[in-house]
């Protein structure tokens, strides 16, 4: 049990140490206090795993939120310069327009844009109903867009023949539009009887519009040859008397009452017209249906026979017009 | 409780009892809370030689000083003993680097890992290395050598080392439990550290734990441990020499040798006899107390030569002014110090514990527990001095993890 050597510039590697036995044993070997406590132990890594996931998780959901709005600034991406816009709408705009609305200088980083100006901007055009600006370090920016969608054309105040219109959405906005097919546009009916906002004025909604709307998708969908027909809707007398005026390109009026159900007026008329389609004599020229139950109808003045011309309701040139008889009114009572 | 305390367990696996103290450590203080005693099975001499035995009345202890205390134990300091635990003494010796001959700390790493690294039969690991005083230039330099200058820095080490299957038997008893060892305490100096004073240690002295089966002894020097050792020769040799005499059952003679037994014969006359029960049931029988205290201190006296003998040129009455301390179970017997001083030539007297200590563990069977709570705290400390425990949410998972 002793023995001494002293030693001097070699040096063993260390003899194994006690703290080298494995400790660990297999669950048989254990008490039954032991395997309850490896499984309370496990209990409780496992509970600590999951209050560690859910701090972590709760702490990433805080910051995407935050970052989404825009309150949180990375840090790393102060200096980025942007790259990439990058664009997702329900509609038609398309990244060129949203380069051109929202003029980014060209050095412009990440952290220097104001995105709540450049928000301001997108929705200023009128056709984004909402937006959404996000920095996507680390160089881009993302932008989300919810768009309108016209219903009808309005007449710009002073604007030629050739002129663009503007635009008239559900909600009453007008606003021009960018990017639809003109085919589309071409279709929409005129809008008459409201004033159009300035070239510099901020587009103020139009009062009725969404009842406007609600008639015309109505149409749309239900009677397609009527909404085609129809080549101006005049609101002037929404507001007044409940009234919406469709003047169709033959130049028929009809007129839907704002308080009845759509459907059944249109139903009517269609019911009328078919009537109409099968006397070739009588020449319909006014439909009210905002009456209730009943619908007036106002048939076109008959011209006065002209003896030894052809029967037409064209006038015959260098003959003076004879004086047209009354047009009769029609009463009708259609459920 | 604050989770910033730590409930440390002294564990102390004996031949007849299974010993466990709770310790609440707060860094700075210790406070002993809990304690649980469980009479040992499976355990012969030390070592555990019937693994459910030795977990059953393990686990029991562990569970009632648990249940005491009111808390549960985070680790587990066990004090080691048993025959084949082994010690050498190797030195080494360095050339200090600097120009101006100022020893460094790799000077001093240099010189200690020299020291330390002597190789070990296989199967035989490190339990503990005793570092025995720096030397400069031959100078003793009680402390850190470091900043002293000199030309040549010497330090010695008394490696003990013991089996590895043997070691682990006893962890694993802990470990069924589900519990960890953080340090393993070699007995002898664990009780040593409780029942001596730093000074005592520093002018030398010599500490004995008679247990039931084996005697663990350690020579201070200097300050520091010498020289230890473990003989398997404990209480129940005595025992056993009684029952062999006088054709006694083992507890019959048990309880004899608590009675009458002597370290040295002290009864004049011959013809005293005394009962083996005293109550004069049927197999009660009277005995020679002269014979009884012949045969316990012939053992006795036996037992501290063999100490003698093992001790050899380190055990000198001249290094070893504080005399020879005894404790444990076994040094009860009546005379054990007077015995122990006619052989070592040296006073010797019963180990106490500290006045500090509480009433009811100041039994010399908790000297070993006690110190195993003390010495081992100062020993973690040493070997981790960086590991603070961390308190709140994220130390609390961090200890949870770590424990896995």
């Amino acid at each position: 049990m002793g023995g001494c050597a002293l030693k001097e510039a070699t040096t063993n590697p260390l003899a194994r140490s006690w703290r080298d036995i494995p400790q660990n044993v297999k669950p048989r070997a254990m008490s039954r206090e032991g395997r309850r406590r490896v499984k309370l132990r496990a209990l409780r890594i496992a509970a600590a795993a999951g209050v560690i996931g859910l701090a972590g998780w709760g702490a990433w959901e805080v910051t995407a939120a935050l970052r989404s709005q825009g309150g949180l600034p990375g840090a790393a991406g102060g200096a980025a310069p942007v790259r990439e816009l990058s664009l997702s709408t329900d509609g038609v705009l398309d990244k060129a327009w949203l380069a051109r609305t929202l003029a980014l200088p060209p050095d412009a980083s990440l952290m220097d844009l104001d995105l709540e100006g450049l928000r301001a901007r997108l929705l200023a055009s009128g056709q984004a109903r909402s937006a959404a600006i996000v920095r996507k370090f680390p160089s881009t920016l993302a932008v989300s867009l919810s768009e309108r969608s016209p219903v009808a054309r309005l007449a710009a105040p002073g604007a030629g023949p050739g002129d663009p219109a503007l635009l008239v959405a559900r909600d009453g906005v007008s606003y021009q539009g960018t990017g639809y097919d003109p085919a589309m546009t071409g279709s929409l009916p005129w809008l008459v009887g409201e004033s159009a906002p300035g070239p510099g004025g901020r587009p103020a909604p139009i009062p009725g519009m969404g009842t406007v709307a609600e008639l015309l998708s109505r149409a749309q969908l239900e009677a397609g040859p009527i909404y085609r027909s129809w080549k101006s809707i005049d609101v002037s007398r929404l507001e007044t008397d409940g009234e919406i005026v469709a003047l169709t390109r033959d130049g028929l009026r009809e007129t839907f009452g704002a308080q009845e159900d759509f459907y059944r007026q249109l139903a009517k008329l269609d019911l009328l017209l078919d009537a109409a389609a099968g006397k070739p004599g009588e020449v319909i020229r006014d439909i009210n249906l905002s009456l209730g139950g009943q619908v007036s109808v106002a048939l076109a003045p008959v011209p006065a026979p002209v003896p030894g011309a052809a029967p037409g309701p064209a006038s015959v040139s260098g003959n003076p017009p004879s004086a047209p008889s009354p047009a009769p009114v029609l009463q009708f009572h259609i459920n | 409780m604050s989770s910033s305390h730590t409930f440390i367990g002294a564990v102390e696996i004996g031949t007849s009892k299974v010993s466990v103290l709770v310790g609440q450590h707060t860094g700075r203080e210790l406070a002993i809370i809990g304690r649980g005693e469980c009479p040992a099975s499976g355990v012969i001499k030390g070592t555990v030689v019937d693994y459910k035995a030795a977990s059953d009345c393990t686990h029991a202890a562990v569970e009632q000083a648990e249940r005491d205390a009111g808390e549960r134990i985070d680790f587990v300091f066990l004090a080691q003993t048993g025959s084949h635990l082994e010690g050498f003494y190797n030195e080494a010796s360095a050339s200090v680097k600097a120009a101006d001959n100022m020893i460094d700390r790799d000077d001093i790493r240099t010189v200690c890992e020299l020291a330390m690294s002597k190789e070990l039969p296989a199967g035989r690991v490190v339990v503990r290395h005793l570092r025995r005083p720096f030397r400069v230039d031959g100078r003793l330099v009680p402390t850190s050598p470091e900043n002293l200058v000199g030309q040549r820095l010497e330090v010695g080490y008394w490696t003990v080392h013991g089996q590895e299957q043997r070691l682990a038997d006893n962890m694993h008893v802990i470990r069924g439990f589900n519990l960890e060892v953080r340090e393993l305490v070699l007995s002898s100096l664990a009780s040593g550290h409780m029942v001596t004073t730093p000074e005592e240690r520093q002018h030398g002295v010599l500490v004995l734990d008679i247990g039931a089966g084996t005697t663990d002894y350690v020579l201070y020097r200097d300050g520091a441990p010498h020289t230890t050792g473990v003989l398997a020769i404990g209480g129940t040799h005595l025992t056993n020499d009684l029952g062999v005499g006088l054709r006694l059952t083992h507890s019959q003679a048990e309880k004899l040798k608590l009675r009458f037994g002597r370290a040295l014969p002290h009864t004049r006359d011959k013809a005293e006899k005394v009962w083996l029960d005293g109550n004069y049931s049927i197999g009660d029988r009277q005995f020679p107390r002269h014979t009884i205290e012949q045969v316990t201190s012939a053992r006795f006296w036996e037992l501290l030569e063999v100490v003698r003998r093992k001790l050899g040129n380190a055990f000198s009455p001249e290094t070893c002014p504080g005399g020879v301390v005894l404790t444990g179970g076994t040094a009860k017997l009546p005379g054990a110090a007077e015995c122990a001083g006619k052989i070592f030539g040296i006073p010797a007297h019963l180990g106490e514990t500290p006045a500090w200590i509480a009433q009811d563990l100041r039994d010399p069977g908790y000297h070993t527990a006690l110190g195993l709570l003390y010495y081992g705290i100062n020993s973690h400390a040493e070997r981790a001095p960086s590991g603070r425990r961390r308190a709140g949410f994220l130390g609390s998972i961090g200890r949870l993890f770590s424990s896995t």
